[in-house]
């Protein structure tokens, strides 16, 4: 055991820090093209009119991609796990945010490119965006798509977590606290904007360079918008650029792998940092609300959360990071009763996307937050309050898992310890394992207890 | 004036694709000198996973840290990983290439044990060579066994293998489920100073415990635990892509009109590595890439009550909003109804929804089912039975 636990030096770092790593964008290639893209310019809308042939007949542009070129139009980037398709990679009869792509030009010059995207004409039939998930069954809000506001888990239109007896929980409660929490949204920044530089080869082949997160996810992605098997297409992953989750969507490859196909020449896409603040996907904004029962001493009996996480315009990602939000709502403790629900809903907002945290940042935000309002009612300090109802081994966590190696008790001691704070002796000792006899009321003790006896129960 | 304030949060978080069944491969192979290439789909963009699964490869098959280089390049030669993200680098892919050093080391034994005339149980791969155990001066290089198997075999030193935790379903009533490969623990601790004037929040200080199973890494770690801290610092105080959230005014599209922290809003940082071992992580290691922004906006929120005495609920605590908070104190205070306290009436569902809401199902009774009563019977779902397939919307996927 010499390199594990080793402090090595990152075998790129002298090259980062003395300029000699190559970011994605400064591959070039012989008779390489360049794209740049013709977005919406409003947020909802139908399109009644797109006219790109004076785009086409400029001088210098090889290729002019509309929804008419991709294999699919429509492919979803969870569709493999059962969640439905609806983004179009290029907008065919509406748009729902405002910079959703319509139109791509490659062209010998990025300069040309612009020309020539200029030189598109598309017309809107504008409708009035829908912009607060609060609203989202409001009868007098627009309706995002055609089946509503509301992303439908099957069988429910939200996705839930039920465990133990949250009536019960409320009834025996002292206090009942309830809060609301609203974390925004904000953008994944890396320092690399997403770039694809694809080359088709002599052969037939596709060589892809991309910024992605995950090369295989992406060359699937791409396979499916080119109809094509996976060893038609070769993907080249970086080496730094940086990604935060936002670079897991495949937003630029398949329009570069496209206008190669359809130019017959290498094309570079690299979005602009204006596309990538206005146009490309966000972390999401959430609203949660949280009501937990709680006793006067302090142990959390039950927990009711109502979560709506703002997907923006189309799925993408947000029926998977609805869920893991879902998953994670009881934060680092171990709360007997729960009774969880998450909706996914649709807005003229730009799509929302991974990022860093995906799904829980915004439930840690909630629940800290909330953890700290109810030691301040109770009168409690807030480490004690966390150590009493952190994870032990054995506990249940909302889904049912069986807790191994929890650190909820671990971690506070650390940090007190470095901040100077002294617990009492029955906190200070605290360790991971089983909950004292001592601070464990009698009539808790099969919820708050061994694992499989509120199972059984 | 300014307030000086202190505030704490803990927080978990998990390894792997939620619901799991995401998996990652990587194959090994040792040149005829014993230097090993190890190939696997998972790009290194940054985060340093690719340092992190050389150390893992390195004692899994038991040669020097520099005889072992990887490529994580391209889809051709490399095998299938699901990405770099979910906190899954270390964990999933570093168990991949474990596993695959793993059979590498049990074909290098076998060629071994030919050339040693030994049964390959009684051998073990130290430094760089394959020994007796027991017995250390009998032994063969490495470098001696790869060359053997390539010029006196004609065969290859290889192994190849992957890991993935198996897809959960969760069950549609419960949420029951097993979602993910290992739950990683954070505890932060945030000092501010809030200026009541300006409404300026200055984070001095950051103390930081990450639970990591085991640091393959601990220079690593600490600059997740930096790098996140300042992400979180940003989440907490600075980053907002609406301004004026659900409006779409004010969208900032280049760095001057988003601010980001800089360097000069990194507070002093005090970084405390925990190392409670996964039973199925490599070497014991859970994950920490994720998880590191996350505990300090809300720590940064105690602190900010523990300041001047008001919460910040709308994530980021600009300037804008703790003025604001500071102004609307006692309009914003808790709402005592029975045993219930309500905080932010006027920003949820109910009061922002023309039709309350309906649609939902409420975490609470509304306003005038409450009043009054105040006894348990305030914690009913406002439905008969949420539990009812009636309440399902939508059209079937």
């Amino acid at each position: 055991m010499k390199a594990v636990g080793a402090r090595f030096p990152r075998y790129d770092g002298l090259l980062h820090v003395t300029g000699r790593t190559r970011y994605v964008d400064d591959f070039k290639v012989p008779g390489m093209l360049w794209c740049r893209t013709l977005r919406s310019s409003i947020d909802s809308g139908r399109i009644t009119r797109l006219d790109t042939s004076r785009a086409e007949a400029l001088d210098g542009v090889y290729a002019v991609l509309t929804h008419e070129d991709p294999d699919r139009n429509v492919v979803g980037h969870l569709e493999d796990l059962g969640v439905p398709p609806d983004m179009p990679l290029l907008a065919e009869d509406e748009v729902r945010h405002k910079g959703q792509l319509i139109a791509a030009v490659a062209a010998e010059s990025e300069e040309r490119a612009q020309q020539a995207v200029d030189m598109i004409e598309v017309d809107y039939e504008e409708r009035q965006p829908f912009l607060d998930i609060r609203k989202a069954f409001d009868p007098d809000q627009p309706q995002v798509t055609p089946d509503g506001n509301v992303y439908f888990y099957d069988p429910y239109d939200h996705c839930r977590v039920r465990k133990g007896d949250v009536d019960w929980a409320f009834e025996q409660a002292d206090v009942i606290v309830k809060g609301c929490y609203r974390p925004q949204a904000i953008e994944q920044a890396p320092i690399e904007t997403q770039a694809a530089l694809a080359i088709p080869e002599a052969d037939g082949k596709m060589t892809v360079h991309s910024t992605t997160q995950a090369m295989y996810f992406s060359m699937g992605i791409v396979a499916k918008f080119l109809g094509v098997s996976l060893n038609q297409i070769k993907f080249v992953g970086g080496t730094v650029g940086g990604g935060f989750g936002g670079k897991v969507d495949t937003a630029v490859e398949p329009i570069a792998a496209l206008l190669a196909r359809k130019a017959r020449r290498p094309v570079k896409y690299r979005s602009t940092r204006e596309e990538e603040f206005l146009a490309l996907w966000t972390r999401a904004p959430w609203h949660i609300e949280i009501a937990d029962a709680v006793s006067r001493d302090g142990w959390i009996l039950g927990r009711r959360t109502l979560t709506l996480h703002d997907a923006g315009a189309y799925t993408g990602f947000s029926a998977y990071g609805a869920m893991k939000h879902l998953h994670h709502s009881a934060g680092a403790y171990t709360i007997p009763n729960v009774f969880m629900n998450s909706y996914v809903v649709y807005t003229n907002h730009v799509p929302t996307s991974a990022m860093r945290g995906f799904g829980v940042t915004s439930v840690s935000f909630a629940v800290e937050t909330h953890m700290n309002r109810i030691a301040g009612e109770l009168g409690i300090s807030p480490w004690e309050l966390r150590l009493k109802n952190g994870n032990r081994i054995g506990d249940l966590t909302p889904t049912r898992v069986k807790l191994e190696d929890p650190s909820t008790v671990p971690t506070i001691l650390a940090c007190a310890d470095a901040a100077g704070v002294e617990l009492p002796s029955e906190y200070a000792q605290m360790t991971p394992g089983e909950r004292s006899g001592e601070l464990l009321p009698e009539h808790l003790e099969d919820q708050l207890g061994k694992a499989d006896a509120w199972r059984n129960r | 004036m300014r307030h000086r304030g202190r505030g704490l949060a803990a927080i978990e978080y998990p390894t792997g694709m939620n619901l799991g069944g995401d998996p990652s491969q990587a194959w090994i192979k040792i040149k005829p000198d014993g230097r090993v290439d190890v190939f696997a789909g998972t790009v290194d963009i940054g985060q340093g996973s690719r340092t992190v699964h050389t150390q893992i490869v390195a004692d899994a098959l038991g040669v020097p840290y520099d005889w072992v280089t990887m490529d994580v390049s391209n889809t051709d030669s490399s095998p299938l990983c699901t990405g770099t993200f979910a906190s899954r680098g270390t964990f999933i892919g570093g168990n991949a290439v474990r596993v695959a050093a793993e059979k590498t080391r049990e074909a290098l034994l076998a060629i071994a044990a030919q050339e040693m005339e030994v049964d390959p149980n009684d051998l073990e791969v130290v430094d760089g060579e394959v020994r007796v155990k027991g017995t250390p001066t009998q032994k063969l290089g490495v470098d001696e066994v790869a060359g053997a198997a390539t010029y006196a075999y004609g065969t290859i030193v290889t192994g190849s293998g992957g890991w993935m935790k198996p897809a959960s379903e969760p069950d549609p009533e419960t949420g029951e489920c097993d979602p993910h490969a290992a739950i990683s623990y954070a505890a932060c601790v945030a000092e501010v100073e809030v200026d009541d004037e300006t409404g300026e929040v200055v984070v001095t200080k950051l103390i930081q415990a990450y639970d990591v199973g085991k640091a393959i890494n601990p220079t690593m770690v600490e600059g997740q635990i930096e790098g996140g801290g300042a992400m979180g610092i940003g989440l907490g105080l600075l980053e907002q892509a609406y301004p004026y959230y659900p409006t779409l005014e004010h969208r900032g599209d280049r760095f001057g009109h988003y601010l980001m922290p800089a360097l000069k809003d990194t507070p002093e940082y005090v970084n405390l590595i925990i190392e409670n071992p996964s039973a199925d992580g490599p070497f014991g290691a859970k994950a920490i890439g994720e998880m590191a922004n996350n505990a300090q906006p809300p720590a940064i929120g105690a602190a900010i009550h523990d300041a001047v005495g008001v919460w910040i609920t709308e994530m980021p605590a600009t300037p804008e909003r703790v003025l604001r908070a500071l102004d609307e104190r006692e309009q914003r205070a808790p709402r005592r109804d029975g045993k219930w306290l309500i905080f932010d009436d006027d920003i949820s569902i109910t009061a922002v929804s023309s039709n309350g809401g309906d649609g939902f199902i409420h975490v609470s009774l509304p306003a005038a089912d409450v009043s009054g009563s105040g006894g348990g019977g305030a914690a009913g779902p406002r439905r008969p039975d949420p539990g009812d397939p009636g309440v399902a919307r939508g059209s079937p996927a």
